[in-house]
């Protein structure tokens, strides 16, 4: 996956697990709390994105997330690094 | 003052909605199959009682399908069509609306897929605890509709549905709530579960190629009972508020009685049985004479029956041929803190219509089960009154007495 195609798939993803939520209303740089997703939330989407893009995230780094972005960097990270 | 029942929702093998439940229960048809949920070649017990169809992607979002367990779902869509039926609550106050919910095991589903990741050194999903809880049932249902009272749950295994809406009985008299979303849930058609109850001998494994006729309460030749999923829940309000805000009723909740057998963890003693049924009778003011109709625990499994049995003739004497009995368990299984709430909704449709819906699979009976339990086709009795029997692991009887609004 090049970058382009990794943020949408994260943007796709992430629509689908917030009800009424379009995709199109998302980007990098949108927080995980104005799409609706408390602490809790965020920690049950990050499991979620395991399983679904195939990866692991540092617990301690993962805490820290608060945006779209933070997931896309981490992936396109692990993935240079795994490459 | 009089408890009412003015809603009901149930999630069954046999239909969703009480219309359907109803409709298949007193045409006697199984809910009994082979099961779909998990290979279950490796079971002894390879039938079930499965909610055929359920989707809990129809009618909850993506958040709730994440947090909640199955068993809490099937409570969700059994309290979503108690509330259509009663024609909402909003002429109750928030912090006035309580719940009152039965599971005998909670979320083991998620606890058997969690446990299951664990061992296998993945990662576990971060709602593992609040999902197999067994409050996230009664927690959720009032999250969904901001039920801000009283919020209960009773896990007397398999008695929990009944105790809950006893428990329910209580809040209303004391003054504690206004209107009680009471019954019970259970999601445990499930490999670790099922195997549970398998060592025990409970579970019935001589008609796997036959699973239709694996639930035979009362019948020569039963051998168990067959694990099922499911959720009954009723509303229940004060009859004088159900009344003035119009609300249509379907009977009276009229007493509860309690009573442990004090003997031993898993096998039951008709002591107890009896007590709680003397207690929940007196409890509405009636005395074993009047009793009409009793919806039996009955679960199919070899000495259960007897013994209830013995209860009933202990209890009812030589009258004990007079009363109308049935099994709902023989069409929709056993499930678990489920059942006596579904066990409860067909009490009050017996009253509600007058129809005692049959105990199927009883072509030939146990010569130790000699009373009348409405073999194989449903009967017209009219009954005024109904008592729902639970009987529970851990010695734990419950009774619960309906009556009709008369």
């Amino acid at each position: 996956m090049d970058t382009a195609d990794i943020e949408t798939k994260v943007i796709q993803f992430i629509s689908t697990k917030v009800e009424n939520l379009d995709a199109a209303v998302i980007d990098r740089s949108s927080k995980f709390e104005d799409l609706g997703l408390d602490s809790m939330d965020t920690i049950q989407l990050l499991f979620d994105a395991e399983d679904t893009f195939g990866i692991s995230f540092d617990s301690e780094e993962a805490k820290g997330f608060t945006s779209v972005g933070d997931i896309v960097s981490y992936i396109e990270k692990h993935q240079a690094s795994s490459a | 003052m009089r408890v009412v029942v003015t809603g009901m929702g149930v999630v069954s093998p046999i239909g969703v909605g009480v219309e359907r439940f109803w409709e298949a229960a007193v045409a006697g048809v199984s809910g009994i199959r082979s099961i779909t949920a998990f290979n279950a070649s490796g079971q002894r017990s390879r039938v079930a009682g499965e909610v055929p169809g359920f989707d809990p992607a129809a009618f909850l979002t993506p958040k709730y399908l994440d947090q909640t367990d199955r068993f809490t779902q099937l409570a969700l869509l059994a309290t979503d069509l108690a509330l259509e039926d009663a024609g909402g609550l909003d002429a109750y106050a928030p912090q006035r609306l309580a719940v009152s919910v039965g599971s005998g095991m909670g979320g083991f589903s998620t606890f058997e897929s969690s446990a299951l990741r664990k061992f296998r050194d993945q990662p576990i999903p971060p709602f593992t605890v609040p999902r197999t809880m067994a409050n996230s049932a009664a927690a959720w249902i009032a999250i969904r509709h901001k039920f801000k009272g009283v919020n209960l749950t009773c896990s007397t295994a398999c008695s929990s549905g009944a105790n809950a809406i006893g428990m329910a009985l209580d809040l209303l008299r004391t003054g504690r709530a206004d209107a009680v979303i009471a019954g019970g849930a259970e999601g445990c058609v499930l490999p670790l579960t099922m195997t549970g109850f398998e060592v025990l001998h409970a579970l019935t494994t001589g008609f796997n190629t036959e699973p239709a006729r694996a639930s035979r309460p009362f019948a020569k030749g039963r051998d168990g009972f067959v694990m099922a999923e499911g959720a009954g829940i009723l509303i229940l309000e004060r009859e004088d508020e159900a009344v003035r805000r119009g609300a249509k009723m379907y009977a009276c909740l009229a007493g509860y009685g309690q009573a442990c057998d004090a003997v031993h963890i898993v096998m039951p003693d008709m002591e107890g049985q009896v007590t709680a049924m003397r207690a929940a009778i007196e409890d509405a003011g009636m005395g074993p004479d009047a009793v009409e109709h009793i919806n039996a625990h009955a679960t199919s499994t070899p000495l259960g029956d007897v013994v209830e049995t013995r209860a009933i003739k202990h209890l009812f004497g030589s009258r004990s041929r007079e009363i109308a009995i049935n099994a709902t368990k023989s069409m929709v299984g056993h499930s678990i803190g489920a059942s006596a709430a579904i066990g409860s909704i067909a009490t009050v449709m017996a009253l509600h219509s007058g129809t005692i819906h049959p105990t199927i699979n009883l072509d030939e009976p146990d010569p130790e089960c000699d009373l009348d339990y409405t073999p194989n086709s449903a009967q017209q009795r009219n009954p005024r009154n109904g008592l729902c029997n639970a009987f529970g692991f851990g010695g734990s009887n419950a009774s619960i007495v309906f009556t009709t609004l008369e």
